[in-house]
């Protein structure tokens, strides 16, 4: 970029934060208990571990991880409603903010008084809000009911007015949690929308949430949190792939399986590109190669390698073995190596499980079977739903569309 | 301190939203609505002043109901503030959990309301000493009393607060604590009867009690030289209850300040 970069508004740096998890609001009688007893260690969970960065003004940020990773804490605390237990947080400029799918809105209030409310709570005087009342109505389309109580509101009409008032108070920095998850399309819409013309405007806004899609578009940078602590920043297209990549970890940790009877073991599997580089996600059309590194301990004649591909959840997708592919191995013994290439896979993008067998020619004894061990991805313009990938023309009275 | 009257001040159209809102909740729902701050202290005034002619309260002393009333008046404010502040934050979680403003508006915004019907009560209590023949010559100076009085009832607010957040046994131990408090402060009977158990150089001593200092200044202000209370109390020992009421003050701004950043912790 040419000539000076622009301020850092927000700077977290070496931020913890422990909660408690032994519950704060014991009664008296436990605490008092417990100190008599000796037993007053506290049970600490740790939210939030180490972690630095800083934003720039103007900058978009997009905050990814699973759940539990620490996302939330770290809004909260650049919010300002919890305190770092370490570290230091420093931000300029007014910050607004929608916290878990709501402005702190107090459910006996009406919308109108709940929106003057948080108005009054970001210092805004009351001529102010008067002059942008029309526009968040307008916004969250709740002519009809900005006189009921919030109590009576839909969680999607709740989550349009935090969104519009929290918007319309006109801040430096917006941070939202998880806003895009709620509410129906046409409103996501205008909510991106808000979020484009806040980036035009050079506000700072830092976002989280599980649609990856959405926030790879609108983020300059992500961050991405892994049980608390800061795994990594960068370009969005570099995170989402590493996020991807340790949620296929995970994914793949649960259905896994492994069991056999060890005559012949497969000692190293390993997906690859066709020009046999390494890696963990794949374009639909270019397909990948499978490097299968075995170890008969005996002579075992006519063993039969098999592999197959599931979804996430372990539903078997294809599979074949090299009894079937007309392959004869007529007798393995030591070590040695096989490949497999697949050609173009008709899958649609998204996360794939690859398990892997040698059995004997008859099925009747698995040497070694490696199930739902290796997770990949596959990449790719998704069009379609399922997981099957068909390509498809339509014609509409006669002539191809 | 200074700064957080500056962020305060920042921030006075939500205190003046919170206040209302105090207000609202407390007639919601009920016909007459403010117009029962008025009303009620009317209805006290009459309901004290029958019984203490049946039960013979007054024990002889000239102007006792006028002496019980405006102290029942001025306790009024204190319980009220007593017990509204275990629901200061805890009332208010979703606020505190989601939005970012300096907390101290919270306890302030609590007295602030109860000042507003306290004021009422006031009124109707001042037009009832002037039918009663009170001189309420020192009026001009009850303002003084009543900053010292909510200075009082802000700190313990800030202190019963953030007690309730960490520990819910503060709503059981206030409930008998302030009856105990109510029967200790010379409320319904002069502070002389607490006098009199005491050697003169320790007349003090019951002005520790900062409630006994106060009610005596309301009462000398509106009452004047037709108070009840006879024995002398020197300026110093009121300057004891003072002392009581500011420190009370600093040590709840103090408390409530530390423990704040912890409320989204615990809540």
């Amino acid at each position: 970029m040419a000539g000076q970069e622009p301020e850092v508004v927000i700077e977290v740096a070496g931020v913890s934060k422990t909660f408690s998890l032994s519950g704060g609001s014991g009664s008296l009688k436990s605490r008092v208990l417990e100190r008599l007893t000796g037993r007053h260690k506290k049970q600490v969970f740790k939210a939030l571990d180490d972690v630095s960065f800083t934003v720039r003004r103007g900058e978009t940020l997009g905050i990814i991880g699973a759940n539990g990773a620490g996302k939330s804490t770290l809004l909260a605390l650049l919010t300002g409603t919890l305190f770092p237990s370490s570290g230091r947080i420093r931000t300029t400029g007014q910050i607004s903010s929608l916290l878990e799918l709501g402005a702190g809105f107090h459910p006996d209030l009406t919308g109108r008084e709940n929106v003057y409310l948080y108005g009054a709570i970001m210092g805004m005087s009351r001529s102010h809000m008067d002059a942008r009342f029309d526009a968040i109505v307008d916004f969250a389309g709740l002519h009809a009911f900005i006189d009921q109580p919030v109590k009576h509101y839909s969680s999607g009409m709740y989550v349009r007015l935090g969104f519009a008032v929290a918007v319309e108070v006109n801040p430096d920095i917006l941070l939202i949690d998880e806003v895009l998850a709620v509410g129906d399309s046409a409103f996501q819409r205008k909510c991106l929308d808000k979020m484009r013309a806040f980036r035009r405007e050079q506000k700072t806004m830092l976002i989280i949430s599980h649609d990856l899609q959405t926030i790879q578009r609108i983020s300059d940078r992500i961050v991405l949190l892994d049980k608390g602590r800061l795994l990594g920043s960068g370009s969005p297209a570099e995170m989402i792939g590493e996020y991807e990549g340790l949620v296929r970890q995970t994914e793949s940790r649960a259905v896994k399986r492994e069991w056999g009877t060890g005559e012949v073991r497969l000692e190293e599997v390993c997906l690859t590109r066709h020009d046999g580089t390494v890696a963990d996600a794949f374009d639909a059309v270019d397909g990948f190669c499978v490097e299968i590194g075995y170890r008969a301990q005996e002579r075992v004649e006519e063993p039969v390698f098999g592999y197959a591909i599931s979804d996430a959840e372990g539903h078997l997708l294809h599979g074949s073995n090299t009894q079937l592919a007309g392959v004869e191995i007529p007798v393995v013994d030591g070590t040695g190596r096989l490949t497999l290439s697949l050609g173009a896979l008709p899958l649609t993008p998204g996360n794939y499980l690859l398990s892997c067998s040698v059995h004997s020619a008859d099925h009747r004894v698995n040497y070694h079977r490696l199930d739902h061990a290796f997770a990949f991805g596959i990449r790719g313009q998704n069009s379609s739903a399922g997981p099957v990938h068909v390509p498809v023309q339509w014609k509409w009275g006669g002539r191809p569309v | 301190m200074l700064e957080t009257i500056r962020a305060i001040w920042m921030r006075r159209e939500l205190l003046g939203i919170l206040v209302i809102r105090n207000l609202k909740i407390r007639y919601k729902g009920s016909v007459l609505g403010f117009f029962w701050s008025l009303l009620s202290p009317a209805l006290l005034i009459v309901i004290y002043g029958v019984f203490a002619a049946i039960l013979r309260f007054n024990a002889g002393r000239p102007h006792y109901l006028e002496f019980l009333v405006s102290g029942i008046v001025v306790w009024q404010f204190l319980g009220m503030c007593l017990n509204d502040s275990l629901h200061v934050v805890l009332g208010n979680a979703n606020l505190v959990k989601k939005t970012a403003f300096p907390r101290f508006i919270l306890p302030i915004s609590m007295v602030l309301a109860n000042l507003v019907n306290f004021l009422l009560t006031l009124l109707v209590l001042v037009v009832y000493l002037l039918f009663a023949g009170m001189p309420l010559l020192g009026f001009y100076l009850i303002p003084v009393v009543l900053l010292l009085q909510m200075m009082l009832c802000l700190g313990l607010a800030c202190i019963l607060s953030t007690s309730n957040v960490f520990m819910r046994d503060t709503e059981h131990i206030l409930g008998i604590g302030s009856l105990a408090w109510f029967f200790l402060s010379p409320v319904f009977y002069p502070i002389q009867m607490q006098l009199e158990f005491l050697p003169e150089h320790l007349g003090w001593l019951p002005f520790l009690n900062p409630m006994a200092g106060i009610l005596y200044a309301y009462r000398t202000l509106m009452m004047g030289a037709l108070m009840p209370d006879t024995h002398a109390v020197p300026g110093w020992w009121l300057l004891v209850s003072v002392a009581v009421c500011l420190v009370v003050f600093g040590l709840g701004y103090f408390v409530f300040q530390r423990a704040q950043r912890a409320f989204g912790d615990v809540l």
